[in-house]
């Protein structure tokens, strides 16, 4: 009888401890929202929301390379979060698969969703519903930092504007010493150069993909040849810092914020960065050039989005509508050094007189976004033909060999 | 009644029910962890079965399209490079090491305990712990070499794809080889020492005591060892996976790791599941293959 009462009273404590949530819970709704690599403003933006509301988010940060995967995985699972930050560029595979909840009724009842970024609203619409608004808008351009160009004799107010005068100023910068380098790329992180190495390509009107998405363009296009030949150059006369060929993106960023690099292409996100952590750093901004002449930039950032499953879309959906209210968007967004996502409010009190703000912001006025589903297999996946395309070209130097394997892979990928 | 049924049951039935009550537990996991996922696993590969949508019925297209993905065979040329490569090591210095810590001599222990401590951390840890001793700016291995004057500027060890695949297979050595010595030490310590006493009586010398008692009296820990380490390596992933995800230039992508990408990042469940079972069938032969070679013979 020694066996019974002690499995009662173990099954009373379980009981106890198991009802125990259920009352502290309440009626209270406590939504999970992911986010690929944390912006300043995704944190804030939470915390003001828990700090107002009686429902709570929890905000999860997924490494970039793994966002896919990781949602991928949770959907599937039957655990997706209830918001998510999706890098835009995923929109159309994720609600093509049927996993975003359909928000066309809310985003028509938004007072300004004709003001919200167009890339984004592009990548957010799946045979004409949409899926997704813009949370964060992040287009790329070239920083340079402003004591080494001086120093270098180049003039930081007439920044290059051909691929010519971007090497002849790597070349210049690198020649000031044996620590200083002229340009920064992260060799081994897929992401970040399809974000700063496509705008090269297009800025000359060139593109690795046909302009209905459907084929590859990588073998018949020969400025791709000649962008890759540039970054070749790059690397093979040292204008780069060996380490930078084995960069994950760890350090897209840091790199250029130890003072010793003279070019690094990257985008909005930086600014906001470099504003809050490194006030002291002398850069600029400019536009990635064409071959010769022209400019252009990836149209990037991210959407935000009600994954299919969630028991809490309206509160989801709640919170969304406000980050998209002049309060966050001027407060928070603006007040970071983050390009607000409407458009009416680029122009605001924070922004004034900072000319890298405006370049910034009109970067998105030549900013290009491909739309396909298969954006990860092809670009973004770290084992994709894109990067090691690029590793073949830029690092090996065969771009005969990886001009024919990207052609290849890309169109085994499109073709499905 | 229940009592009176087994009461009646003779003493032969009761034994064959008694063996069946001990082995029911084991048959139970092996069913719900393995017979049933490979059943499911089986099925799956007939299909296109991507992580999430529709499911269609496809045939034996997933199997055809493996002898078309150029990255598989790259991959399974790769894992088994890679498996020829870092076996004979592992066994090496895991028998020299058995050897150095067979007798029970005071403070062994401690010895045995250093060889073996790398084995209980886990393969993630260790893997993360090389790709900081490895690193060029604030890496040790750089470090040594570079004050020795032995490189003259900092090395990219996971940068080439040379390289990336000695420091990984040194990093694994490094972690897996107190495991095969363990194994080892085992069939050492089972061979009486009148054995060896009775050769040397006779004028044996080291190798020959070596060749003609040591090895084939450790047959079957051999082959045990063996057959775990080869196992090991054909289905190894997370050190490729943490120290070069695969790079550089996709040259470090196990077959494992393929099926990982496959099948949770491009959702290609189907397809993954696939050569899932052909690993399966290439893991079943070797081992076969493997466990004949080292058969005892009668």
């Amino acid at each position: 009888m020694k066996i019974r009462s002690f499995c009662l009273g173990l099954l009373a404590i379980v009981l106890v401890l198991g009802s125990l949530p259920l009352a502290a819970q309440d009626d209270q709704i406590n939504m999970t929202m992911w986010v690929r690599a944390i912006n300043f403003q995704t944190q804030e933006l939470v915390d003001t929301w828990n700090a107002n509301n009686d429902s709570q988010i929890e905000l999860t940060v997924i490494p970039s390379a793994e966002f896919v995967t990781k949602m991928g995985a949770a959907i599937a699972a039957g655990e997706p979060p209830d918001i998510a930050s999706i890098d835009l560029i995923y929109t159309p595979a994720f609600a093509a698969a049927g996993q975003l909840v359909d928000i066309t009724d809310f985003v028509r009842e938004l007072p300004y969703a004709d003001d919200l970024t167009p890339a984004h609203m592009a990548l957010g619409l799946y045979e004409g519903r949409n899926y997704a608004v813009p949370t964060a808008v992040d287009g790329s351009f070239m920083a340079f930092n402003v004591d080494l160009f001086e120093q270098a004799g180049l003039d930081p107010d007439n920044p290059p504007s051909t691929w010519d005068e971007v090497l002849e100023a790597a070349r210049a910068v690198s020649a000031l010493g044996d620590d200083i380098y002229g340009y920064w790329f992260s060799g081994a992180c897929a992401g970040c150069n399809a974000f700063t190495f496509l705008p090269f390509i297009w800025a000359s009107g060139g593109d690795v993909l046909s302009d209905d998405y459907a084929t590859a363009t990588i073998a018949e296009d020969p400025l791709v040849r000649e962008a890759l030949e540039l970054y070749n150059t790059i690397w093979e006369e040292g204008l780069t810092p060996e380490g930078a060929s084995i960069d994950n993106g760890s350090n897209f960023v840091s790199a250029f914020t130890g003072g010793n690099i003279g070019m690094a292409p990257l985008g909005n996100f930086a600014l906001s960065l470099f504003q809050n952590d490194h006030p002291d750093l002398n850069f600029d901004i400019f536009h990635i050039p064409g071959k010769e002449g022209g400019a252009a930039s990836f149209g990037g950032g991210d959407v935000i989005a009600i994954p299919a499953g969630t028991e809490h879309a309206e509160e989801a959906w709640r919170f969304i509508a406000w980050t998209l209210t002049d309060e966050p968007q001027i407060e928070i967004y603006a007040a970071n050094g983050q390009i607000p996502v409407r458009l009416a409010l680029v122009d605001n009190k924070y922004f004034e007189g900072d000319e890298r703000q405006s370049i910034a912001a009109s970067a998105l006025a030549v900013g290009h976004t491909p739309y396909t589903t298969v954006y990860n297999d092809l670009f973004n996946d770290p084992n994709g033909p894109w990067l090691e395309m690029l590793q073949i070209a830029i690092l090996d130097g065969d771009i005969d060999g990886a001009i024919e394997l990207g052609q290849e892979r890309f169109t085994q990928i499109m073709e499905g | 009644m229940g009592q009176t049924a087994l009461l009646n049951l003779s003493w032969e039935q009761r034994r064959k029910l008694t063996g069946l009550l001990f082995v029911t537990p084991t048959v139970a996991f092996v069913t719900v962890f393995f017979i049933i996922p490979l059943i499911m696993t089986i099925y799956m590969s007939f299909h296109d079965w991507p992580l999430f949508g529709e499911r269609a019925f496809i045939g034996l297209a997933n199997y055809e399209e493996l002898g078309k993905d150029r990255q598989y065979l790259k991959s399974l040329d790769f894992t088994f490079r890679y498996t020829a490569l870092v076996t004979p090591p592992i066994f090496i210095l895991g028998f020299i090491l058995a050897s150095l810590v067979r007798h029970n001599i005071r403070y062994i222990g401690i010895f045995r305990t250093i060889f073996f401590l790398p084995v209980v951390i886990g393969l993630g840890v260790s893997s993360l712990l090389w790709v900081w001793m490895l690193d060029d700016r604030i890496g040790v291995f750089n470090k040594i070499l570079l004050d020795f004057h032995l490189v003259p500027k900092a090395q990219l060890f996971l940068g080439r794809p040379n390289t990336a695949m000695n420091v990984i297979i040194l990093s694994v050595v490094w972690k897996t080889v107190g495991f095969t010595m363990i194994l080892l030490l085992a069939g050492l310590q089972a061979i009486p020492d009148e054995l060896y006493e009775s050769a040397e009586v006779d004028g044996a010398g080291y190798f020959r005591k070596l060749f003609y008692i040591t090895l084939p009296l450790m047959r079957r820990f051999i082959a045990l060892a063996l057959i775990l380490s080869v196992i090991g390596s054909i289905l190894s992933f997370d050190q490729f996976y943490i120290m070069t995800r695969g790079g550089p230039r996709n040259s470090t992508i196990s077959i494992v790791f393929w099926i990982f990408n496959n099948s949770f990042t491009y959702f290609k469940m189907g397809y993954g599941a696939a050569m899932s079972i052909v690993l399966l069938g290439i893991l079943v032969a070797l081992t076969g293959a493997q466990l004949y070679v080292l058969r005892e013979k009668e």
